[in-house]
């Protein structure tokens, strides 16, 4: 696959997957290796990293670092790659719907969308998400809510300029409907732009749920890197690992995503390299 | 022709206000709490009559279409409501804490343009060097920080090790500075804060710098000119800088419409009293009149970025012309 | 350019510094306090808050003063006098007391509060005053009460914060809580209100005509705005700020302004008021109504690992329903619940409630205080984490204001945080949370639980009009008894908030109830 080997080519690309690979067998290993769970009280708050059996230091209530840092990233995932998921999936449908149809349909998806480029989005998740009670459910939603309208734009403008082409119309000389036409035939060939923003939307996402749970509008049962960082903000003044350590996952995590998405970027767009 | 452009956009503007209006009334309304249950939290308790009483007072016991036609009958008035939280206009509440922001907003602006704008014009100059994969690696790598851990970082750094910079809010507290003493305490605190607000936006300003003026200096009329023996110096400012400006002025248009309602992390982080902490404060205490107005402000001030973005665009680029 | 701007700063560094400098002397006269957020009304009565306390007490006071050992001393009522069966209270006021705007402190204003305002408005002064029979103004500066039965608590629910007077002239036939001076209050305290800038601070200014000669030593104070922890803590340190009261501090960072050579550390500024942090279970819900339940929930929990660590040092493992440093505290008959998860998996298992799938027990939800992720929060984590031990899962909702007011009113939790004080007395602070009759729907810091045990009410109503300290001592021991064996309540530990105030200041905390009796008494060191 030609695909494949483009994308590999980037050494920066390459990077970024072998470490977003890494991440994602430590969120799903976390489990089992650390049986007893994030907010298992193993000793004093606030030890240093490098203190006995603790590598990366305890928080502010005892817990150990190490243990919240794995389990904070199966939340960054999961929250991660499911808003995305549940983005892409209203925007495709949306975007699909208004491009192929224009007219009167085209004209309010592009009022919709003028409305959430135009109100403070990151005020507006908050006000979702409190509404909704914060806790992962909402979160998800929230975020989704207010990201799907990018990949309906950018659905919306290749529907638009695919829906004239000869494929289309020989399709539907060959009588097939339009929910035929737009699912079989015109999407899987606007798909590629999507997938290119696809791990952007992942690494957005997860910087929106840290966000959320740093202001305490997060699941208040759960440890994400966000909700760790923002239980430290008094401890960072005599523990700075509490609040350095888990910004440290979440830079690295967004930074591989952000590469693997320029490699994919790359690799479906060759003439642009270079 | 220019003037009819503008009076059409102010009026787009004016709608479009109008759409966020409609909407985020009804949305907001959708959340639970009400003026009675905030200010019944407040005192402690309260009894009935007083929650009776208080609902009567804000207009909460009549049916919602009334509600929402006395609401916008007093916006196009001008009058946004009165804050259930702090009992005080909606409007002068923003508009107090409003400068702030767009103070914060207007520094870190310049900072990220400016250093992004050197930044990327130096890895421009030698495309492939060491000097531009550094910005190139620091770009995508403050795409990847989250905001409120970068200043949270520096609040690390400068104020908890060093001690050089104040850590929180517009001025020392109780100083009552006044003049040229207040503007100095203020442009001190506002370093820490508006250097994180800037850094991310400066990785973009490099990564745009440097890739219009390679497009453009590979251009045949550079060429040209280098040719003719002009300087490379001349070069890069007369030709390469004024043709970069384009994307740069879309660029930073964008910025202030996402710096408008986009500093409510940094704002917290550093207790910065401007919209942004203001939006949290309504957010957590249910004060519906206040998230509206914030709504409101917002996006008339969006839209007008936006309408001069784009006349700047125009002023840039003559060939640029106004008109739908 | 960069040189430039550097001495620039400098420069008009300078200015400030030489501008700071001469007005010095009228800026260090002025003290400088904190508050989180503004309060709602500054009328003390409407919202008796720790917020209002600290405010107000320089501006409202009250008939006594109370020392050390919780006796009272003469404040406004200048003598006072009590009828051998304890039936009769006569108190002598002062006569050279001023309200603010002028007008003088009579009796009419005593009559006003105690008879009509505080109880109107405060539910702990409504269940004290409910003792009153009648109250007369025998002439302008002495009134008479006359009290149902005997309530040997009676003085004391005149400290501080429970019984502030209130201006009659001001508020007597008006709505007391539209009244416009509830946002400009007057009062007799020996700081007036000056001015109130939402989002800033609120100004105190110095009564001229305070009655106490003397006082106030200072000119002025400034309560400024500070809504997070780690900004108060600046604040202290860099001098911004004299005082730092409780709560005001996350316990993280105690240990930091104690090390700070400048700063005064006082553990005893809040006794009067005794808070111990409680968690309350609906004990209409089963198996929350069971004892066995209760007694398991507080064996789970090593509560000196959550004072030593949780809450670093702050604080006392709470044993009853009163404080060890209040009176009538009795440690031999208490029935004590340690930490012994072994033994709370055994009763759990008594109860019928086995482990199943997952080792789970039991689940319900533990509603939390919005302390904005503070001591209260980090508590709450705690326990949950220690109530998983043994099988019990415990969900921690999150919540507002307004949502935790409504739900705890409405008794709509399993379980919710609180932090209860004693304010002197047990029949003040403690047994409006266990008698039946204060149980009330929709009226926060009442008997939430639904507690029921009419030897409960009846002990205590014997306490509260014992004329004899030996009476009310034998009826508080065997409350305390009773109570402790019952697990009326899941009593975590006992405060002690720190109090911080900076080197220059002296005379601060004069009581035991700290800053509530107000800062008249502050001078420079």
């Amino acid at each position: 696959m030609s695909f494949a080997r483009h994308f590999f080519a980037r050494p920066t690309a390459a990077f970024g997957f072998a470490v977003f690979l890494l991440i994602v067998v430590i969120a799903l290993a976390a489990p089992l290796i650390f049986a007893r769970g994030p907010f298992n009280i193993v000793g004093m708050p606030l030890l240093a990293p490098g203190s006995p059996g603790l590598l990366a230091g305890s928080d502010v209530l005892g817990r150990d670092m190490m243990v919240g840092l794995a389990y904070g990233a199966r939340i960054s995932l999961l929250v991660g790659v499911t808003s995305t998921l549940g983005a892409i999936g209203i925007g495709v449908l949306l975007g699909a719907v208004a491009g192929y149809y224009g007219g009167v349909v085209d004209d309010l998806l592009m009022r919709i969308t003028e409305f959430f480029q135009i109100i403070p989005t990151f005020v507006l998740l908050m006000v979702l998400v409190a509404f909704m009670q914060p806790s992962l459910g909402s979160a998800v939603i929230g975020i989704a809510l207010i990201s799907w309208p990018q990949v309906a734009r950018v659905v919306r403008g290749e529907f638009l300029s695919l829906r004239e082409r000869e494929f289309v119309q020989a399709a539907r000389v060959l009588g097939l409907g339009d929910a035929n036409i737009i699912f079989t035939q015109i999407l899987p060939n606007a798909l590629s732009p999507i997938v290119v923003i696809s791990s952007m939307m992942v690494g957005n996402a997860i910087l929106t749920e840290s966000a959320l749970s740093f202001l305490g509008l997060g699941d208040p049962n759960l440890l994400s890197w966000g909700s760790m960082i923002g239980g430290s903000r008094s401890a960072m003044w005599v523990a700075w690992w509490t609040t350095v350590l888990p910004g440290l996952c979440i830079v690295v995590t967004v930074l591989a995503l952000n590469f693997i998405g320029d490699g994919l970027n790359d690799a479906f767009n060759p003439r642009r390299r270079g | 022709m220019k003037p009819r452009y503008i009076a059409m956009r102010l009026v787009k503007t004016v709608l479009v206000a109008a759409t966020v209006v409609v909407l985020s009334f009804f949305l907001i309304r959708l959340a639970p709490g009400d003026a009675a249950t905030v200010m019944a939290g407040q005192a402690g308790y309260a009894d009935e009559t007083f929650l009776k009483n208080l609902r009567a007072e804000y207009g909460l016991d009549q049916p919602l279409p009334v509600q929402f036609w006395k609401y916008v009958d007093a916006v196009a008035h001008g009058d946004l409501g009165t804050s259930y939280v702090r009992r005080q206009p909606v409007l002068s509440v923003i508009m107090e804490r409003l400068p702030n922001t767009l103070l914060l907003d207007g520094f870190a602006l310049l900072v990220a343009a400016t250093g992004g704008v050197w930044l990327g014009a130096l890895a421009a100059r030698r495309p492939g060097s060491a000097g531009d994969n550094a910005v190139s690696v620091l770009s995508m790598l403050f795409y990847a920080v989250p905001q409120f851990w970068l200043g949270m970082m520096m609040v690390l750094f400068f104020a908890v090790w060093l001690s050089v910079l104040p850590p929180f809010g517009i001025e020392t507290m109780g100083a009552d500075y006044t003049g040229l003493a207040r503007l100095s305490d203020v442009a001190e605190h506002m370093i820490l804060p508006g250097v994180t607000l800037a850094l991310y936006y400066m990785a973009s300003y490099a990564r745009l710098t440097r890739a219009a003026m390679i497009e453009v200096s590979e251009q045949d009329f550079v060429k040209t000119a280098r040719a003719k023996g002009i300087s490379e110096r001349q070069v890069a400012r007369r030709h390469i800088l004024r043709n970069a400006l384009i994307p740069l002025v879309t660029y930073a248009g964008l910025q202030a419409s996402l710096l408008v309602g986009g500093t409510v992390l940094i704002e917290n982080v550093f207790s910065w009293p401007g919209v942004g902490t203001l939006a949290y404060e309504a957010v957590q205490g249910r004060d519906n009149p206040l998230l509206l107005g914030i709504f409101i402000v917002t996006a008339i001030l969006v839209s007008l970025f936006n309408l001069l973005t784009d006349i700047a665009y125009a002023i840039v680029d003559p060939r640029v012309v106004l008109e739908r | 350019m960069m040189l430039d701007r550097r001495a620039m700063l400098a420069g008009a560094g300078l200015l400030a510094y030489l501008a700071q400098a001469w007005g010095q002397s009228a800026r260090d006269r002025i003290i400088n306090a904190m508050i989180f957020a503004d309060p709602a009304t500054l009328c003390y009565p409407l919202a008796n808050t720790r917020l209002l306390q600290q405010i107000c007490g320089n501006i409202n006071e009250s008939l006594l003063l109370f020392d050390w050992q919780f006796k009272p001393h003469p404040n406004l009522a200048r003598a006072f006098e009590m009828s051998p069966d304890g039936l009769t209270y006569t108190f002598h006021l002062r006569d050279d007391v001023h309200w603010h705007d002028g007008v003088k402190f009579t009796a009419r204003d005593m009559v006003f509060s105690c008879g009509v305002m505080l109880p109107q408005l405060n539910p702990r002064s409504r269940n004290s005053f409910s003792h009153i029979d009648t109250i007369t103004a025998k002439d302008p500066y002495t009134v008479v009460v006359r009290l149902k039965q005997p309530f040997n608590a009676f003085l004391l629910s005149l400290m501080a914060s429970s019984a502030p007077m209130m201006p009659a002239h001001i508020y007597e036939g008006t709505q007391f809580q539209t009244n416009p001076f509830n946002l400009k209050p007057i009062g007799t305290g020996p700081f007036k209100f000056g001015e109130w800038k939402r989002g800033q601070y609120i100004h105190l200014v110095r009564n001229e005509h305070y009655w106490r000669p003397g006082q106030p030593g200072m000119d002025g104070i400034y309560f400024r705005l500070c809504p997070t922890p780690e900004q108060r803590m600046v604040a202290m340190e860099t001098g911004a700020v004299d005082l730092a009261m409780a709560d005001d501090i996350d316990t993280v960072l105690t240990s930091r302004l104690k090390a700070n050579p400048n700063i005064v550390t006082n553990t005893h500024a809040y006794d009067g008021t005794a808070e111990i942090f409680v968690m309350e279970l609906n004990q209409r819900r089963w198996p929350y109504s069971d004892r066995r339940f209760r007694a398991a929930f507080l064996h789970a929990v090593d509560r000196e690992f959550l004072v030593k660590a949780i809450n670093f040092g702050v604080g006392k493992v709470a044993t009853g329903p009163i404080p060890s440093t209040a009176p009538y505290y009795d440690p031999k008959v208490l029935t004590l619940y340690p930490h012994d998860p072994a033994r709370a998996r055994a009763l759990l298992d008594e109860m019928g409630l086995k482990p199943g799938p997952g080792g789970v027990r039991h689940r319900f939800g533990i509603m939390l205080t919005p302390d904005g992720g503070g001591a209260f929060t980090r508590s709450a984590e705690y326990i949950k984490q220690a109530l998983s031990e043994v099988g019990l899962e415990a969900n921690l909702e999150a919540t507002d204001w307004p949502t935790q007011l409504r739900r705890s009113g409405n008794w709509e939790f399993d379980c919710d945080d609180n932090s209860y004080g004693e304010y002197g007395d047990p029949a003040i602070g403690t047994s409006r949370f266990y008698l039946s009759s204060n149980i009330r729907k929709g009226v926060p810091l009442t008997n939430l639980q639904g507690y029921v045990n009419p030897e409960v009410d009846r002990l205590f109503a014997q306490a509260a009009v014992a004329v004899k300290h030996e009476e009310a001592q034998a009826c508080y021991s065997r409350l305390q008894q009773i109570l402790t064996r019952d697990v009326a309540m899941l009593w975590l530990y006992e405060r002690n908030p720190v109090f911080f105030y900076n080197r220059r200041l002296k005379d601060v905390i004069n009581g035991p109830n700290g800053p509530s009796d107000g800062l008249g008494a502050v001078r420079l060191a």
